[in-house]
């Protein structure tokens, strides 16, 4: 190697290499380790090498201002940039990060896109040929670049690479003929030797395409400029060992000029914070075009563990055994014998391309066959756990992070849900209420507690919680919820840094920044709910306060009764969650009047808006049943003067019928008059069908007890002529059409009774499906014109 | 007696030439018993060049398999090739045997009527009667001599024998050695001793393998060709065969028909068209790729015998109809659907078959 500096190739994530680094590194023994990664990293070097650092890990870049880009540099415990990090602190060498800054990664990454943008554009608008499709194209591509943002650095544009490369291996995939020229070296030599053919076929097919190959020129200009700087701060070139891909090292070794102060001036950038964050197995294996075949992290770590202890094939026994455990443990048989079989078979296989060592994919088919039965189905829930598995890294306190992720841990901590943090789901079961048993108040309170930290990071829109249904109705005091720990959780916590230093600062901001951009009441309503689930008594004040101002002139009933149920939900809770609720008290009371004022006026409306207004009317009902001290008496008044009147809509009539009898605030007396007068001959068939439909969409069984209101109901079709009948039919089918089997029976057996024949039968008749020709019949009357009416 | 006359050669001596040039040329070590290293097995099964000979290939597609099926016979497993018909289980299970040991003839066809005898051995009764027990009086099985030589035998059709009989396969495959009481010996098999099962998934009726048996085999399953490309070329390659040694009189059929071919039963078969657009009925029968190669020669044989020597829609139109409708009328239906529905709507270049189709289906 002569003059050095001594460039080592590797894969990422790549056990041998990992290994052999250092066996490289004891031999050269070199100053300066200079590894492949954003420069600004280096700050980061000494957390990463600490102490209590458990990999996986990631180094995550983020710009600071929206949208949030992120640069993501992982490391397993196997990839050789680590070992080469450690092996420096253990020797006391220096070590930094020799690639292009963070910053300027993510201004090429937003400069590349906005040509890209700019370029499809240009395609859209020359394939349709006319201007307004252009439009549209710009229109759709913010959402775009939206979605796009969380890409990790390298993976661009790759995926064809690698297809290509497979064509030309051997095994017609490239991870496994990697595995066996690289991870199945030997030494540090053979590795090296693997290490270069990987580079130069990647580099042959990649020069191919030009964007990819230019951005990869200015990191080798960028990282010869970085050796050139360290020699001039005394560090003699055969001093120096580069730790960098494979693909790189012909670029960097080569004899092309380092980059001047001047180019590196002109290279674009965004602005950027930089964190340390816990990564996870799961995550890793998501991003084989990473170019680091990490696609079985779990079984990676077997060969790293193989290699530390000097048993080449302990990765494949391991792979095999664990496999055979997690069928056993999950009511699948497989006997040692199989076992025996597969790890023949692999070894069988490997031979056959020349390999002493069988590879993943030798593995995985010796298993199939003889484990799975010739199926991967059989086996592939324990493929995926013994390949990819669940390890997700751990960072110990102090340990350079956002301040939101301290206090993300803290609270974790503090509220004993660190056993939660896991990356398959666990569920959680909250009792709200005080826990009398305990000394501390800390300790009293510590479900309510949790549940306001996991709104707080619901409303942040961070996937680590989500909650459940309670199976009890009305369990104020219940809560369900589902943990899951993933490292997108942990990347949205850092975006959330742009929104405050603590997890509730920031889900204040996010709820302040709402409050900004509402309009409705009923928005703002539901404002004042998440501020108080969250348990943040300041916000839910300055909510409502907006809300009443906004409430004055407040619109239609139907937004009145969402912001009242709403309301009404947080005066329920208020005592379990401490909340003090005596100011919502006259809001609610505020809103409830004016939806009693305002109710008979919208009341005359057609059918379409009657059904959303139907539904509100039950809400407001349900709202007023469970507060005493709402004016319930104004609401009946209101009610008993929508059910009289005759101009209004019917069905609203008779829904609000309905409710004064569900309340007992009209007798049998009086609902038989009322029947009668609305169902009486010559009143239009829509009309008093409807009446009925709104009556009966209530308390089914107390209008089943009522025989006389059948009977009404029988007289009056029997005054409709034919014409008439269809239309009452139309009406009353949708009338029925929530009433479960068991009360449609028991209708019949009324009808039965009022018509002298066998109730069975009737049942019967109603009991089944119609035929083509009444669907037909029926349909046709949905089309009905009633205009003539 | 002349091999021109032989209806259906044995493939060691089809492909005697390609044989003989892999072993001269051989690189790698042989295993016991084997007669050339498993890599050019593979190259005789996957293709390849060998001496400056072009191996031909006889399995297209899934070479991974393959891979997996020679690799179990070096372990001196018993292999089991499952899969559903005409998906060439029998025609991997020649080709190997032919390979390894030059021998595929050592073969117990599995029916209902296979007893227990077939698999091990049996006697000439009238010796047996003359002289008593002796190893002269013996008919040694397909399995009794493999084991004998060290070589591989073949079970087609596994699944379709008795569960009793298949039951004498277990203590074979475990213990690895016949013994005989009547003559107070035991005969153990030699290195390179192995057994090639086939048996088909679609078939009712048939005895479910007991798990003993089944965990003495390495199974393989064998699918269907994954795309049409590689189908055309199995049938292509195959059609060529069979020309050969049948004497058709008939031109190959132009890629244009084995595509339409190949489109149609690919279709049929997954219920979905090509283009995955379309959901159709599918088949009671399976409508394999040894159908479509069948229902080619079949063309081929019609367009010798009756028509100008080449195929035209009308023999295509024939064949297609015997083959996709089988049963009752209901599969006469749903080739009726896909006439009106797929084939009508594909254009001019389909236009002529569909005419003779539906012409064909009334």
């Amino acid at each position: 190697m002569g003059q050095g500096p001594y460039v080592f190739g590797i894969r990422h994530l790549s056990p041998a290499g990992a290994y052999y680094v250092r066996d490289f590194l004891d031999q050269v023994s070199p100053r300066l380790v200079l590894i492949e990664g954003p420069s600004d990293f280096t700050d980061l070097v000494v957390d990463l090498g600490a102490e209590g650092v458990k990999p996986p890990v990631a180094v995550m870049a983020y710009t600071k201002e929206l949208p949030i880009r992120t640069v993501l540099y992982p490391f397993a415990e196997y990839s050789p940039e680590y070992q080469a990090l450690l092996w420096a602190r253990e020797h006391g060498r220096a070590c930094r990060f020799c690639d292009l800054p963070s910053d300027v990664f993510l201004g090429m990454r937003a400069a590349a896109e906005a040509r890209e943008a700019a370029a499809s554009e240009a395609g859209t608008a020359a394939e349709a040929g006319e201007p307004a499709a252009s439009e549209a194209g710009t229109a759709a591509k913010p959402e775009a670049g939206q979605a796009a943002r969380e890409t990790p650095g390298k993976a661009g544009g790759l995926p064809d690479l690698y297809k290509a490369l497979d064509e030309q291996c051997p095994d017609k995939d490239h991870e496994t003929f990697w595995e066996r020229t690289m991870e199945q070296a030997g030494d540090w030599a053979g590795y090296e030797a693997g290490a270069k053919e990987f580079g130069r076929s990647l580099r042959e097919l990649e020069s191919r395409s030009a964007a990819d190959f230019a951005e990869n020129l200015v990191r080798e200009a960028y990282m010869r400029r970085q050796i050139a700087c360290a020699g001039k701060e005394g560090f003699a070139l055969g001093e120096i060992v580069l730790v960098t891909g494979a693909y790189h090292v012909e670029g960097i070794s080569g004899d092309l000029p380092a980059m001047t102060d001047k180019e590196e001036k002109a290279l674009p950038r965004l602005e950027s914070m930089k964190t340390l964050m816990p990564y996870s197995y799961y995550r890793l294996s998501e991003h084989s075009g990473y170019g680091a075949g990490n696609r079985a992290p779990a079984y990676y770590e077997y060969l790293w563990q193989g290699l530390c202890r000097q048993e080449p094939d302990y990765g494949a026994r391991r792979y095999l055994t664990g496999l055979a455990a997690y069928e056993r443990a999950h009511g699948g048989v497989v006997s040692p014998a199989e076992v025996l079989e597969a790890a023949r078979l692999s070894l069988a296989l490997a031979e056959l391309h020349g390999s002493r060592i069988p590879a993943l994919k030798d593995l995985r088919d010796g298993a199939v066959t003889c484990m799975g039965h010739g199926a991967f189905s059989e086996i592939s829930l324990a493929v995926a756990h013994t390949e990819i598995g669940t390890r997700i890294g751990s960072l110990p306190q102090g340990v350079s992070q956002t301040s939101i992720q301290n206090d993300f841990y803290q609270k974790l901590k503090e509220l004993k849900l660190e056993k939660y943090k896991s990356v398959t789901v666990s569920q959680l079961s909250l009792d709200l209420r005080e826990n009398l048993r305990v000394k501390t108040k800390a300790s009293a309170f510590l479900d309510l507690n949790r549940s306001f930290f996991l709104h707080q990071l619901r409303v942040l829109g961070i996937q680590f919680a989500s909650v459940q249904a309670v199976r009890q109705d009305n369990a104020t005091w219940a809560e369900q919820w589902n943990l899951r720990w993933t490292p997108e959780a942990e990347i949205q916590i850092v975006e959330a840094v742009l929104k405050g230093d603590t997890v509730e600062q920031a889900a204040a901001f996010e709820l302040k920044s709402r409050m900004e951009g509402c309009t409705g009441i009923s928005r703002m309503a539901g404002i004042v709910r998440e501020a108080f689930y969250c348990g943040m008594p300041v916000m839910v004040a300055s909510a409502l306060k907006q809300l009443q101002a906004m409430a004055v002139d407040a619109a239609g009933v139907a937004e009145l009764a969402d912001t009242a149920e709403s309301l009404s939900v947080v005066i329920q809770y208020g005592d379990i969650r401490k909340l003090d609720r005596a100011p919502l008290v006259p809001i609610l009371s505020q809103l409830f009047l004016r939806a009693c004022l305002i109710l008979p006026g919208e009341c005359a409306c057609d059918d379409q808006a009657a059904s959303a207004l139907a539904e509100a009317v039950g809400r407001l009902a349900a709202v007023g049943v469970a507060h005493d001290f709402l004016d319930t008496d104004r609401w009946n008044r209101v009610l008993k003067q929508v059910a009289a009147r005759d101009d209004l809509n019917t069905r609203l009539s008779g829904l609000a019928a309905a409710i004064l009898l569900e309340q007992g605030k009209m007798d049998s007396e009086e609902l038989g008059r009322e029947v009668e007068r609305r169902l009486s001959r010559g009143i239009p068939a829509d009309l008093g069908a409807g009446w009925f439909a709104g009556l009966s969409s209530r308390n089914h069984y107390a209008l089943i007890g009522r025989l006389t209101l059948w009977e009404k109901l029988s007289g009056y079709l029997d005054t409709l002529d034919d014409e008439e009948f269809k239309r009452a039919l139309l009406f009353l089918r949708r009338a029925f059409a929530d009433y479960s089997s068991m009360e449609k029976d028991q209708i019949a057996e009324n009808l039965g009774e009022i018509w002298q024949v066998n109730p069975e039968e009737v049942s019967q008749v109603l009991g089944e499906t119609l035929t083509e020709d009444a669907m037909e019949l029926l349909e046709g009357l949905e089309d009905f014109d009633f205009g003539d009416i | 007696m002349s091999n021109q006359n032989i209806q259906r050669l044995p493939a060691e001596q089809l492909f005697q030439k390609e044989i003989d040039t892999l072993i001269a040329n051989e690189t790698h070590p042989v295993p016991a018993g084997w007669r050339m290293s498993p890599k050019s097995v593979f190259t005789y099964i996957c293709g390849g060049t060998s001496g400056g000979l072009e191996i031909t290939p006889k399995y297209i597609g899934h070479e991974r398999l393959v891979e997996i099926a020679i690799a179990t016979l070096v372990t001196d497993r018993a292999l089991l090739l499952i899969g559903e018909p005409g998906t060439a289980k029998s025609w991997l299970s020649e080709h190997l045997t032919a390979a390894i040991n030059g021998n595929s003839t050592r073969v117990i066809q599995g029916t209902a009527g296979t007893t227990e005898e077939q698999i091990k051995y049996s006697w000439n009764y009238a010796m047996l009667i003359a002289n008593g027990p002796s190893k002269e009086a013996m008919i040694p099985s397909p399995v009794y001599r493999a084991m004998e030589e060290g070589a591989i035998a073949r079970v087609e059709e596994i699944s379709r024998c008795a569960s009793e009989v298949q039951d004498a396969l277990i203590s074979i495959l475990s213990e690895k050695r016949i013994s005989v009481p009547e003559l107070g010996i035991e005969v153990p098999a030699r290195k390179g001793f192995s057994v090639i099962a086939t048996a088909n998934t679609r078939d009712k009726g048939v005895n479910e393998m007991s798990a003993a048996l089944k965990r003495r085999f390495n199974i393989v399953v064998l699918p269907a060709p994954d795309s049409l490309e590689a189908e055309m070329e199995i049938v292509k390659t195959r059609i060529v065969q069979l020309s050969e040694s049948l004497d058709l009189g008939a031109k190959l059929p132009q890629e244009e028909v084995v595509k339409k071919v190949c489109t149609i039963f690919r279709e049929l078969r997954a219920g979905v068209t090509l283009d995955g657009k379309q959901k159709l009925k599918t088949t009671t029968g399976v409508l394999s790729t040894a159908e479509a190669i069948s229902l080619l020669a079949g063309s081929m044989a019609l367009a010798g015998s009756f028509g100008s020597g080449e195929i035209t829609d009308y023999d295509l139109a024939a064949g297609l109809q015997g083959a996709v409708v089988k049963e009752d009328d209901k599969d006469g239906r749903v080739w009726e659907e896909y006439l009106e529905n797929i084939m009508k709507k594909r254009g001019s270049q389909w236009l002529s078959l569909y005419k003779e189709c539906k012409e064909l289906n009334q």
